[in-house]
């Protein structure tokens, strides 16, 4: 029998705080992580804010090793990873298990080793990389510093899906679950704000110069962000054995490639109607149970406006609040799908729907409801959570209030 | 894990471009790779250190030139071995679909350092220039998945699209993925393997590592005497299809995937961040061997690479798991290719399965840098 597979626990690093408490009120209060990037001088570029972590010393969350060990990506990762598994309500021993497994995103990964042996290479020669420095690089070093710290033996992966890494990898720890794999996963996804990226970013044409203003008619662009978010996802008969309470359960997920530009969407949302529609029929599900849209919604005029086409390709006349919280967090590129997944999982807990902020005026070519301004309340029980991103990606993540979904045997049955 | 049929190969190497050439390769002696003059950097700086790269590689007699320039090495790697293994599962002729449709096939590939080239390229320019000359066209480039993104726009895929990073064991790794996907009906067939390019700033770390050999004369992958590993390069992407559906097709199986396991073992909390273990690959190849017949185990298609780090815990656990079986080692003709390895390993495995010999299935093995290690069986078909 194919299990539930059910989040009880969750972590966030953002700038709006570190833990899910931190990070949800100020998201309902539509509080901005905004500020001017203090990591490195940015004035040269014409773009100086970004929603930075302030704040965060890995020292508080990590041990003296870990800390030694990680860079700054993988230290978001392993923090957020540490306060999910304490709101779990798991010892940390429970995890020393070959049923126990880490599947993490990211886009870049530790950045800021990588920036610093680059470097040195760049203006020393390449004699002057240590070879003490080199192995703290590889991108998929935040899953094994997780593994390594909670002593996780089973499957060890990092899915780098660019900005819908945190969906891929929420999903794929998803189906370990489902087939029978894993008891427990710890999954999301950690990004850090590096100069290179955020170069390339505004090179691109695509960072906002003050705000994000998602589906507005003036919107301007991103604003780039980092931190982690993550989840533990539990088979339904290992959280139950344990007294584990279920704050949602992940439905289904799609997934499809536009096939059309490395870094714009295509056009006509096809892709992203695919993934919506699959997404909610794995769930079992109809598109007229769907509650809320926690949106893709990046601020760039190409993005909002395809994900508009897509929401209405779906849904038709019906008007299913959407929100993107980018406006407050900016696009954690790696990390976005993963803490937007937290925020879905607030929403389904709470009823309320985060605000997007700096909406004055609508975009025709975003013919949405967006929840505008000032959080929104209603009903809460089925949640998707868009990612688009490089590579033509789209990915969806549908979220339910346990108990909403029907056995996923049924579901299966249905499909 | 449900059979899964391999029903093309596609092969970008410096043992040749397209199967037929791979495959003629693994069936002569190894060592014809290997250079000390490599084309794609400048020349090494030690007389006795060796890679194995695709001299002068030209995509464009396979792909065409249009829309190649601001490709880099490993995009035009994956997109020669994609478009290769189309046309050998008959997924694909003269570059249009004939089996399967865009909405059906998808793409699943491993790289463990892919970007590293064009993140040195841009920071170059951002450092000794300025960051407002960065090419846009070039920077994505530096995000890792963009690589296998491509291959999607060229070959107009549109089923899922993923990249898997964990460093040596990735190009096993994604086979798994693959496997979920296509179990779970996302797409009928999935572009599966890896991918690493050459580049100067993979070899200069692995050279400040000292990892590199650096004594030809004693290299041989799983010789104790070996003092490293020599880097290699390529892309091997496979069509992976159910099993069933690939013979309702009437498509040519060369081999079946039917077991996989993949394993994590923790250091010691004081110990350092990188070790190798033995027992996380006894645990994999457990797990991939469950459901199969041991007797049936004709040979150990190896990771091994002649870096002592690495290979003194696999040859152990293919002893503890495997007893007496023949091991063979795939780098000691292509060199270390990383993320790439683990699907060379399996595309080898499909060449030397079709000897004949006693056995029908290979256990693929591959340990990681940091407690990782993964195993994959693949069969002879009958």
């Amino acid at each position: 029998m194919t299990p539930r597979v059910l989040v009880t626990g969750m972590g966030v690093v953002s700038s709006l705080g570190l833990g899910r408490a931190a990070f949800w009120r100020s998201l309902v209060e539509g509080r901005s992580g905004t500020s001017t990037i203090s990591s490195f001088d940015a004035t040269r570029l014409g773009r100086t804010l970004a929603a930075e972590v302030q704040g965060f010393v890995a020292g508080d969350h990590l041990t003296a090793t870990e800390a030694k060990r990680a860079g700054r990506c993988a230290a978001f990762a392993l923090a957020a990873a540490r306060m999910a598994v304490r709101d779990a309500g798991l010892d940390e021993g429970a995890l020393r298990s070959e049923r126990a497994s880490v599947v993490l995103g990211t886009t870049m990964g530790e950045a800021d080793i990588c920036g610093l042996l680059d470097g040195r290479w760049i203006v020393e020669g390449p004699d002057a990389m240590s070879p003490r420095v080199l192995p703290k690089y590889a991108p998929y070093l935040l899953s094994m510093e997780t593994a390594q710290a909670f002593g996780c033996r089973g499957t060890v992966l990092t899915l780098p899906a660019a900005c819908a890494a945190g969906n891929y990898a929420i999903g794929y720890a998803a189906d370990l679950i489902r087939a029978g794999r894993a008891d427990v996963v710890i999954t999301g996804a950690a990004e850090m704000l590096q100069e290179l990226q955020f170069a390339g970013f505004v090179r691109l044409g695509a960072v906002a110069p003050e705000r994000c203003q998602p589906f507005d008619l003036d919107r301007q662009g991103l604003i780039v962000g980092e931190g982690a978010g993550v989840m533990v996802l539990e088979s339904e008969e290992h959280a139950v054995r344990r007294g584990a309470t279920a704050l949602a359960e992940v439905g289904g997920y799609g997934l499809a490639c536009d096939g059309f530009h490395i870094t714009r969407p295509e056009p006509s949302g096809a892709g992203v109607i695919h993934a919506l529609r699959e997404a909610i029929w794995r769930a079992g599900l109809t598109v007229d149970e769907v509650d809320f849209i926690n949106a893709h919604g990046t601020g760039t005029r190409a993005n909002d406006a395809v994900e508009s086409t897509a929401v209405r390709a779906v849904f038709g006349e019906r008007r299913v609040p959407i929100s993107s919280i980018k406006s407050l967090i900016g696009h954690c590129m790696g990390a976005a799908s993963a803490i937007e997944a937290v925020s879905c999982v607030e929403t389904i807990n709470t009823g309320l729907y985060p605000p997007t902020v700096g909406y004055a005026t609508p975009d025709p070519e975003c013919d949405v409801a967006v929840v505008a301004n000032a959080a929104g309340r209603g009903r809460a029980d089925v949640v998707v959570n868009h990612s688009l991103a490089f590579g033509g990606y789209d990915a969806v993540v549908l979220f339910a209030k346990p108990d909403r979904l029907p056995p996923p045997d049924v579901r299966e049955a249905r499909s | 894990m449900r059979p899964l049929a391999i029903t093309g190969l596609g092969v970008s190497s410096p043992l040749g471009l397209g199967w037929d050439a791979f495959r003629a390769s693994l069936a002569a002696p190894p060592g014809a790779a290997f250079t000390t003059s490599p084309t794609s950097f400048s020349a090494l700086p030690h007389p006795a250190l060796r890679v194995a790269e695709i001299a002068h590689f030209d995509p464009r007699p396979i792909v065409g030139d249009k829309g190649l320039r601001n490709n880099d090495r490993l995009t035009r790697l994956l997109l020669v071995a994609a478009r290769l293994g189309l046309e050998h599962a008959g997924v694909k002729r003269d570059g249009a679909f004939v089996a399967h449709g865009p909405a059906e096939v998808g793409v699943c590939a491993s790289t463990a350092y892919g970007s590293l080239e064009a993140i040195h390229e841009l920071d170059s320019v951002a450092r000794l220039e300025d960051p407002r000359y960065l090419n846009p066209a070039r920077f994505p480039n530096t995000v890792i998945n963009s690589s296998v993104g491509y291959v999607s726009i060229w070959e107009e895929l549109r089923a899922l699209n993923a990249t898997v990073t964990n460093g040596p064991t990735g190009g096993l790794d994604a086979f798994d993925a693959a496997s979920l996907w296509l179990d779970a009906g996302r797409a009928k067939a999935v572009l599966t393997g890896g991918a690493e390019a050459m580049s100067e700033g993979l070899w200069q770390a692995f050279r400040r590592l000292g990892a590199l050999d650096e004594h030809p004369e004693a290299w041989a992958p799983g010789d104790p005497r070996s003092g490293g590993l020599r880097l290699g390069e390529g892309a091997c992407l496979v069509v992976l299809e159910d099993l069933a559906a690939a013979r309702a097709r009437g498509a040519k199986v060369h081999a079946e995937v039917v077991g996989y396991g993949a394993a994590f073992e923790p250091a010691e909390a004081s110990a350092p961040m990188v070790h190798v273990s033995a027992g996380a690959l006894a645990r994999a190849v457990q797990g991939a061997l469950a459901g199969v017949d041991r007797a049936r185990v004709a040979m150990v298609v190896s990771g091994l690479s002649g870096y002592g780090l690495l290979d003194g815990p696999e040859r152990a656990a293919i002893a503890e798991s495997l007893g007496e079986v023949p091991v063979r080692c795939p780098k000691a003709w292509m060199g270390e290719t990383l993320g790439a390895a683990g699907a060379f390993g399996v595309a080898a495995a499909v060449g030397w399965l079709a000897d004949g010999r006693a056995g029908d299935c290979a256990v693929v093995t591959s340990v990681g840098f940091y407690g990782n290690a993964s195993a994959l069986v693949v069969r002879r078909p009958e």
